[in-house]
């Protein structure tokens, strides 16, 4: 059967070879029709797949990236800093970069150039016509003006002279002036620092990483104007040429304030002649020496304060020198006596005790000789110093050795502050912490109790320092320039509270003249000056200081608040 | 089958179409939106910088010192500490204390 029904198939098909190859060939054609299809739709998906996946990356590409990604079209509205701002301690803006102008002009677009050059005489009086004028007929383009503000590039426009060209930049702003003049320094037109802090922090101050977090300085904007203030009034008082202060914390080395009279406004770009004369200039600083003179003989228990140098000549011949004291002292004082009524030859006397070798190790290990350590461009140079005959003599009251105010004031932190040489610094919590100790806790502690009887002894050199509340102690220095002898340099470093040291203050006039006029309270009398001395000037001025900033340091401070509640009560 | 499949594919393309404009102009206002807040972030960011430059400069001690020196002390009588009172009981007390320390003054004044 099965047979017969495949004959009858057969029989209609003319081959049986060809029925196949049509048909398969049929299907595979539809097959191939299929699959192009197929593929066609794998190929529209593909594409719609990409374009979603296209545009879903920049919709997260959008969400994730940072606003100012989609704001670069737009210059004029976007300000990105180039350089990082400057706080105080408590946070106060010292220093900004905003948004300001420089006025170029292109000669060969000004038509009137007679006309342009009355238009801007009339807006702009200070600025030099008869420059202009041969600038501009030099047809060369050249800066009008540079750094102006919003309303004069109000003025400029309103002229509508195609050749005026505003170039948009960056410029520095000091919102204190000439506050911070030499500590801040200054940056050049293309933002680049030239001086001071600016300088030295350079390459910090333009990490693009960090311009939104202000360097953060251990100075404080309002200590720094009332030491300002009464130095600028001591300059006046006293007629002296300059003045310096610098105020410390003796345990971090933080530095609060530091002034150099006279300044500088730092916002204007001018050839600038002073320097910073606490950590540039170098001076002989006469009797505040003799406070490392004593505790180094406390030291090495070579005395104690107590202890009774004999028979002190009212002269001494060193080498070729003649050594004397200004005023008679008793032939017989004490270690504590010698420094408390500052002593030229008692001072000598102990040095002589002490010996070269461990005054030279001394000197040696406070690296007075050597540029102070600082985080400014602005560091003074000792003088070279060769420990020839009658050095010992002569460095043990200050004199025949240079070095700059901030490396004495260092070392007076240490002397008070248990014995560890700390570094100045500028930069909030920037304190290092392994400290050189120069001298132990007792001697210390000895010399912080020597330092307040030159205040409150009757025979001191620092009475009017004696601020009620601040248990002020110091040591006065009145010296000569060591290039000019008629420049006379009258320095006084205190420290404060002496029942647990916290600062120093260092108070420094040049030249100064007696004041006639000035009525001092000296334990309370009233008296004239007649003396041209530290004592009469500068510690006139530290007390006036320390009176003022007094409050102020004393927030948040137990023990002052205790102490100022004690005397109160 | 064929046409099923043409309507099936046109209709795939016109879905994705409309969804990719969708997802496009969505995505144009969203940039647009974003450049527009960017911008009126940065004009304020601008204005914040310059007003804080301003407060900085205006709460300068030089600056307060200098206004402390200007202002009329005259307009402002010191009040005596006497004279403030906390509240309208704190002025009342002291009021009735002050009335009778009176009367009794008064009473004084009479007997004698």
């Amino acid at each position: 059967m099965r047979k017969k029904s495949k004959t009858i198939k057969d029989s209609n098909q003319s081959s049986f070879y060809f029925e196949d190859y049509l048909e398969t060939n049929k299907k595979n054609k539809f097959a191939k029709k299929t699959n192009i299809f197929l593929d066609r739709i794998y190929l529209l998906f593909f594409s719609f797949f990409c374009l979603i996946l296209i545009f879903s990356i920049k919709i997260i590409y959008i969400s994730s990236n940072e606003i100012e990604t989609f704001n670069q079209e737009n210059e004029s509205s976007k300000f990105v800093l180039l350089r990082r701002d400057i706080v105080d301690r408590n946070g106060i803006l010292i220093s900004r970069n905003v948004k300001s102008f420089d006025v170029a002009i292109n000669p060969k677009l000004i038509k009137d150039k007679n006309n342009f050059l009355l238009k801007i005489r009339l807006n702009f009086p200070s600025l030099s016509i008869n420059e202009i004028e041969k600038k501009l007929n030099k047809n060369q383009w050249f800066y009008l003006k540079r750094r102006i503000d919003q309303s004069e590039r109000e003025k400029l426009w309103a002229l509508g002279e195609k050749g005026i060209i505003f170039e948009h930049i960056q410029a520095r702003m000091y919102t204190h002036g000439n506050l911070f003049s030499h500590i801040i320094g200054q940056v050049d037109y293309d933002n680049y620092g030239v001086s001071g802090l600016e300088k030295y922090f350079d390459k910090e101050l333009k990490d693009k990483k960090l311009l939104k977090k202000p360097i953060k300085l251990t100075l404080d904007s309002n200590v720094q104007y009332i030491i300002n203030k009464e130095l600028n009034e001591a300059l006046r008082i006293f007629k002296a040429t300059g003045g310096g202060a610098l105020l410390m914390d003796v345990k971090t080395g933080d530095i609060i304030s530091l002034v150099s009279l006279p300044n500088f406004n730092i916002n204007k770009r001018e050839e600038i002649k002073y320097i910073n004369k606490i950590t540039k200039g170098v001076y002989e600083l006469g009797s505040v020496f003799k406070t490392f003179t004593v505790a180094i003989a406390l030291d090495y228990n070579l005395v104690t304060p107590q202890s009774e140098i004999k028979d002190i000549p009212r002269k001494l011949k060193c080498s070729s020198h003649e050594i004397s004291d200004i005023k008679e002292f008793p032939t017989n004082l004490s270690v504590e006596n010698i420094l408390i009524r500052s002593s030229n030859i008692g001072t000598l006397l102990v040095a002589r005790k002490i010996g070269e070798k461990k005054f030279k190790k001394f000197i040696d290990d406070t690296n007075l000789l050597k540029s102070p350590e600082i985080q400014l461009e602005e560091v003074g140079n000792p003088i070279n110093f060769n420990w020839n005959k009658c050095k010992l003599e002569t460095v043990s009251f200050g004199h025949g050795i240079t070095t700059t105010p901030l490396q004495v004031a260092s070392i007076y932190a240490a002397l008070v502050n248990g014995g560890k040489l700390i570094k100045p610094n500028l930069i909030k919590n920037n304190q290092t912490k392994n400290y050189k100790r120069i001298i132990s806790e007792k001697t210390s502690q000895n010399i912080t109790n020597i330092l307040r009887k030159v205040v409150t002894d009757k025979k001191g050199t620092a009475s009017l320092a004696d601020v009620h509340g601040y248990n002020v102690g110091g040591k006065t220095g009145t010296s000569q320039n060591y290039k000019d002898k008629n420049d006379n340099l009258n320095t006084f470093i205190s420290v404060f509270p002496t029942q647990e040291p916290k600062y120093t203050l260092l108070v420094m006039l040049q030249n100064p003249q007696v004041a006639k006029n000035l009525i001092y309270n000296y334990r309370g009398l009233k008296v004239k000056g007649t003396r041209n001395e530290a004592g009469w000037n500068s510690v006139y001025v530290a007390g006036k200081i320390i009176e003022k900033i007094g409050p102020i340091l004393a927030i948040n401070n137990e023990e002052f608040t205790n102490h100022v509640a004690e005397k109160i009560n | 089958m064929f046409r099923s499949k043409k309507t099936m594919s046109v209709t795939i393309f016109l879905i994705f179409l409309i969804t990719i404009s969708i997802i496009k102009n969505k995505t144009r206002l969203l940039e647009k939106e974003i450049y527009e807040l960017s911008k009126k972030i940065a004009i304020k960011e601008k204005e914040l910088n310059d007003i804080e430059l301003d407060f900085y400069y205006l709460t300068s001690p030089v600056i307060i010192e200098k206004k402390i020196e200007n202002l009329n002390y005259n307009n402002y009588s010191p009040m005596e500490y006497s004279k403030i009172f906390l509240d309208i009981e704190n002025f009342m007390n002291i009021h009735n204390k002050l009335t009778i320390l009176k009367n009794q003054y008064e009473k004084e004044i009479k007997n004698n």
